[in-house]
């Protein structure tokens, strides 16, 4: 689903908590994902303007889980190593933003181009 | 359209307020919408430097309000639900900020390992290594000594007496960096001769009472040294003590180590609480017991003097992690 707007952060949210209840997750779970979506759509609004949000139920040979794409044609990100270590400056505390998604789920993937865009797809898998 | 001038107006409002009125929006049947900006007051409050038991406490608040308007049983089990909904969404940064600082505190144990063998390794070479170019330095001397006329000879005597100077030092710093005491003899023989240097240098007794015998892991070894170090530094350097004692004994299963002094004091509180150099060697100190699965208690206030305790449970269980790390 394309992500613009507050209410696009909002109906990504629904979606993935919906789909996790579904997948049978547990409720403290179910917030986590929505926390990542949260963070990862708050990337794409602010630093592309746009992008996308896909959502999907996966299975591994023993587990089901949950997968979440998110991705933008936005200014990309020069150093990625930089991007995933924890700092103050941008969101005021240790753990927020890409590297607390990454603690947050069980799988993170990051790629990005500049001025191309960025995709980051996690997986988080039902225990 | 709406939701965008409700956002505008909304940094003003104090978190309190914001608080108690998303959660009657919520129990009221805001969804998602009102869940994701829940999520968002819970980032707000730890830019705010809000507590996760500040949180609770503005949670109470809210929910008490929200009660107090709800009189029928059904009405109230739904803001129960609700209420509990709500304040997981608040607390799911909180969630993540504490995933962080426990990497954080992975990475602090790991650089303080890393530390105690560069001290080693730098320790070892002052001694060793330089010791062992000074000892040829002074063979070479001596060569000399023999085909110079006297003059000479007394002059290179006086350039003896400074090697020898710069020997001296060269060893207490060694000692003092890391000594092989610990490692060779164990921690309460390290203790003895790190405070028998501290107590000639800065002329205070230092009285030891120590009823322990055998030997720990090395890493608890070590902490124990380290602590016991920054104790007496901070004893001599800041609490301008007159005299220190230090006991350690063992009760059953527990290790027990104090180091007391009659200095000055200060108030922990407020040492704790501010991020200055002083509150960090507390902090620091506290850490490293907790590596080792002990606790620190610190004592002190103004014009009281300082004490600090350490109790270590020694179960087999735990030397054996000790050991692990």
């Amino acid at each position: 689903m394309a992500i613009n707007s507050d209410q696009d952060i909002v109906l990504a949210r629904q979606k993935g908590r919906a789909m996790a209840a579904e997948l049978g997750f547990l409720s403290g779970d179910a917030t986590l994902i929505a926390t990542a979506i949260s963070e990862l759509a708050r990337n794409i609004v602010t630093y592309a303007g746009k992008g996308h949000i896909t959502l999907k139920g996966i299975q591994n040979s023993s587990h089901v889980g949950i997968l979440v794409v998110a991705s933008d044609h936005g200014p990309g990100i020069p150093d990625i190593p930089q991007a995933l270590r924890d700092g103050f400056s941008t969101s005021g505390s240790l753990g927020l933003g890409l590297p607390g998604v990454r603690r947050l789920m069980d799988e993170f993937e990051i790629t990005s181009q500049p001025s191309r865009g960025t995709t980051v797809a996690v997986k988080k898998w039902k225990q | 359209m709406k939701m965008a001038a409700g956002r505008k107006k909304r940094p003003q409002a104090s978190l309190e307020e914001e608080y108690a009125s998303l959660l009657r929006e919520y129990a009221a049947g805001g969804g998602e919408a009102t869940l994701g900006r829940a999520y968002e007051l819970g980032r707000r409050a730890i830019a705010e430097r809000k507590s996760l038991l500040d949180l609770a406490s503005i949670h109470h608040g809210a929910l008490r309000a929200l009660a107090q308007d709800t009189n029928n049983g059904k009405g109230r089990e739904d803001v129960l639900r609700a209420s509990a909904d709500f304040l997981a969404e608040c607390m799911s940064p909180y969630e993540m900020a504490q995933r962080g600082f426990q990497d954080a505190v992975r990475a602090l144990r790991q650089l303080n390992e890393t530390l105690e063998q560069e001290i080693k390794r730098i320790a070892y070479a002052v001694h060793d290594e330089a010791g062992q170019l000074l000892v040829a330095v002074h063979l070479a001397l001596a060569d000399m000594a023999r085909e110079l006329p006297k003059p000479q000879q007394e002059q290179l005597g006086r350039i003896k007496g400074l090697l020898n100077e710069v020997e001296k030092h060269l060893r207490r710093y060694s000692h003092e960096l890391r000594p092989t005491i610990l490692d060779d003899l164990g921690w309460i023989p390290a203790i003895r001769f790190l405070a028998e240097g501290i107590s000639k240098r800065a002329n205070l007794p230092i009285h030891i009472q120590a009823r322990i015998s055998g030997r720990l892991p090395g890493p608890a070894e070590t902490a124990l040294y380290r602590i016991v170090q920054e104790s007496l530094n901070n004893a001599v350097k800041h609490a301008k003590a007159r005299n220190i004692w230090i006991r350690a004994w063992r009760e059953n299963q527990v290790l027990h180590c104090s180091i007391r002094d009659d200095g000055e004091g200060f108030d922990t509180h407020r040492a704790q609480g501010t991020p200055g150099r002083k509150g960090l060697g507390l902090i620091a100190m506290q850490e490293r017991v907790s590596a080792i699965g002990g606790t620190l208690r610190i004592q002190s206030g103004p014009g009281q003097g300082t004490e600090i305790s350490l109790r270590l449970p020694l179960e087999t269980e735990h030397v054996n992690s000790c050991r692990a790390r």
